[in-house]
């Protein structure tokens, strides 16, 4: 953990800045969420490293997606991914957000959640421990030095293949697509 | 002059972060966890205002603008030690007509937001000025009569010669109406009402992301260090050195942080039930007292 | 107490049979038209808390069967202590090509949220129900999905392995 180092702060305090206050939204996805109190209460606690859970969605800027994911719980989830505010990060709890996991075969909920948001990194398990939600920050703070956590990038330039999945699923959705074109918003 | 406001502005910004910083760390450390470092509100808002923030409109905007102008205004009213830049001009008068500047800039700025849970924020929020301005206000009129002045800083001066305010016997009721009307003025538990991040999903904040939030913190770090300093200011004696003056505000602060992390949260009618009960009738009595002195 | 009332339901209707298993549980096997009659029986001696409605599909024998499940509610009746308490369940079975029954819902209010489950996940029409549109489900499927023959890895295979992965050479042409 560099925090305490002065001149990587006066060189870049940006990518720090995004580093050490992850906000992560409250959103309880499925059968994970029974992992997310243990970690930030007092046992495991999670706020030493920065993240705290806010309240609304405006406010975050790191989405936990814990556990299988169905077709209702999917509209929401990628309402909720893009009220954020850029740039935001995802992680993928779980095996049932990598590849199905326990509902492989099921008719009911999503395989694969690359295909519809973008994801940054997953975590595997079913459910995973907090001390593997932690290795996982620490994970993501490397990516985030060397630019790696790119999801929101990827869904700005790839808005139409993202979107054109979410039509394939649902028919008509309900929302107006985000971007008009390329980054323009 | 010009250096003197704006090493008043930076003093009082470190002071609030430092504050806010120094609550988040003394709950954790009550709960029995570590917690987050001294500097996580600026590391808070460092990256807050690094972020592609969304905006509702025109009125979105001016209305956090104006309770952040509101918060600055009243800045220069209040001694710092021996400075106090606004000196000549108005003192707790003008104090009394500022104080409703913030709340009404943030109610503006979330109606502007058309989210129901804002306007039961803004709503609360209001409710809650109203509750403390009224013991607030026969507070300082009761000040106001004792030491025959409107200016903070004659009272500083006369509280050098004559002790502090909390121990002059006939303004003893009004302090402490003082004492328990401070965590509903500083909007910390029992009296955190207006954030709400379980109940309405954070109030008048629900709608503000990026920019929009590290204002608003700003805002929240600024009001905190107004409220303390008025308050060491006007019964704590407030120094004539800086640094006494930064311990008697310590002080205090630590002392309403223990009272907010063993509280729970009220309703809003409870709030109100109590705040025009008790504080109200022992401020009522403290004025009375003073003014029949006076009259003797 | 239960012998009372197994006589007393023997004698009321036919093509009944009873089984009384576990010292508190009575099974009931009737035919489709006499479900009303012994639900309103059942209620009239004290069994007011239907528990669940649920439904079993019998696909070799080509008969859908379901289950309603009745118990006391203790503290009404003083002569139903824990040790006679006492659930009964009721089974019928009906066709399974054109499967139709009456709603209970005359006589126990609390069926409607069961019955309408039942209807999106089986397929099974109740005659007599205010509302029998969807409730869990986000899309229609020709078959329902609970019954046996739906075939999930056919339907996953053709609804969600045929969207794309969001691929870099393709997305950046």
């Amino acid at each position: 953990m560099d925090r305490n180092q002065i001149s990587k702060w006066i060189k870049s305090p940006v990518k720090m800045g995004h580093k050490y206050s992850l906000h992560a939204v409250y959103f309880c996805t499925g059968c994970g969420i029974i992992e997310i109190p243990p970690s930030i209460t007092a046992r495991w606690d999670a706020e030493r490293f920065g993240v705290i859970p806010v309240a609304t969605s405006r406010q975050a800027n790191l989405f936990l997606i814990t556990g299988y994911v169905s077709l209702k719980t999917l509209k929401a989830i990628i309402r909720t991914y893009e009220q954020m505010a850029e740039p935001k990060f995802t992680v993928g709890f779980g095996s049932c957000p990598i590849n199905g996991g326990m509902y492989w075969d099921s008719y009911n909920t999503i395989k694969h959640l690359d295909k519809y948001i973008p994801v940054d990194g997953w975590i595997a398990g079913c459910m995973p421990r907090p001390e593997a939600i932690f290795v996982a920050v620490t994970h993501l703070w490397t990516l985030i030095d060397r630019e790696m956590a790119d999801g929101y990038k990827r869904y700005r330039k790839n808005y139409k293949f993202y979107r054109s999945n979410q039509e394939k699923l649902y028919g008509k959705l309900e929302w107006p697509p985000l971007f008009q074109k390329d980054g323009a918003k | 002059m010009a250096l003197k406001l704006l090493l008043t502005l930076i003093i009082a910004l470190v002071t609030g972060l430092f504050f806010l910083g120094l609550s988040r760390k003394m709950i954790a450390r009550i709960q029995w966890r570590y917690g987050p470092p001294l500097i996580q509100p600026l590391i808070d808002i460092i990256k807050l205002l690094s972020q592609k923030s969304m905006t509702h409109g025109g009125l979105f905007n001016f209305g956090l603008v104006l309770s952040l102008a509101g918060s600055v205004i009243l800045l220069l009213f209040i001694p710092l030690g021996e400075w106090c830049i606004m000196n000549k001009s108005g003192g707790l008068l003008v104090i009394i007509y500022l104080m409703l500047l913030a709340p009404f800039g943030t109610a503006l700025s979330s109606g502007a937001a058309a989210n129901p849970n804002a306007s039961i924020g803004i709503s609360r929020k209001l409710l809650m000025a109203l509750a403390y301005e009224v013991p607030l206000l026969l507070i300082l009129l009761t000040l106001m009569t004792y030491y025959n002045t409107i200016s903070i800083s004659g009272i500083i001066v006369k509280q050098q010669n004559a002790g502090w305010s909390l121990t002059i016997l006939p303004l003893l009721l009004s302090g402490i109406a003082y004492i328990l009307i401070l965590p509903a003025v500083l909007g910390i538990r029992p009296f955190a009402i207006v954030k709400a991040p379980q109940e309405i999903a954070s109030g008048p904040s629900v709608e503000y992301s990026g920019k929009f939030l590290a204002f608003a913190e700003i805002q929240h770090a600024f009001q905190t260090y107004i409220t303390i300093a008025l308050f060491v200011n006007l019964f704590l004696g407030g120094a004539s050195n800086p640094g006494y003056f930064f311990l008697k505000m310590l002080v205090v602060f630590v002392a309403g942080i223990l009272i907010h992390t063993v509280f729970p949260r009220f309703r809003i009618e409870q709030a109100i039930k109590y705040l025009w009960r008790w504080p109200a009738l022992l401020a009522l009595a403290g004025l009375a007292v003073v003014v029949i002195l006076d009259k003797i | 107490m239960n012998h009372s009332m197994k006589n007393q339901l023997l004698s009321l209707f036919t093509e009944i049979q009873i089984d009384i298993k576990k010292d508190n549980e009575m099974i009931i096997n009737a035919a489709k038209n006499a479900i009303i009659g012994i639900l309103s029986f059942c209620k009239s001696k004290g069994y007011e808390h239907l528990a669940l409605v649920s439904c079993v599909d019998w696909i070799e024998q080509k008969k859908f069967e379901l289950v309603y499940i009745l118990s006391p509610y203790p503290e009404q009746e003083p002569e139903f202590s824990k040790k006679e308490k006492t659930n009964i369940i009721l089974k019928t079975r009906i066709d399974r090509e054109q499967p139709e029954i009456v709603s209970v819902i005359n006589i126990f209010k609390n069926a409607e949220p069961y019955e309408r489950e039942i209807h999106e996940l089986f397929g099974i029409n109740f005659n007599g129900h205010p509302r029998l549109t969807p409730l869990f489900l986000e899309r229609t499927y020709k078959i329902p999905p609970f019954r046996k023959n739906f075939d999930t890895r056919e339907y996953v295979k053709k609804v969600f392995d045929e969207i794309p992965f969001i691929d870099k050479k393709e997305a950046s042409k």
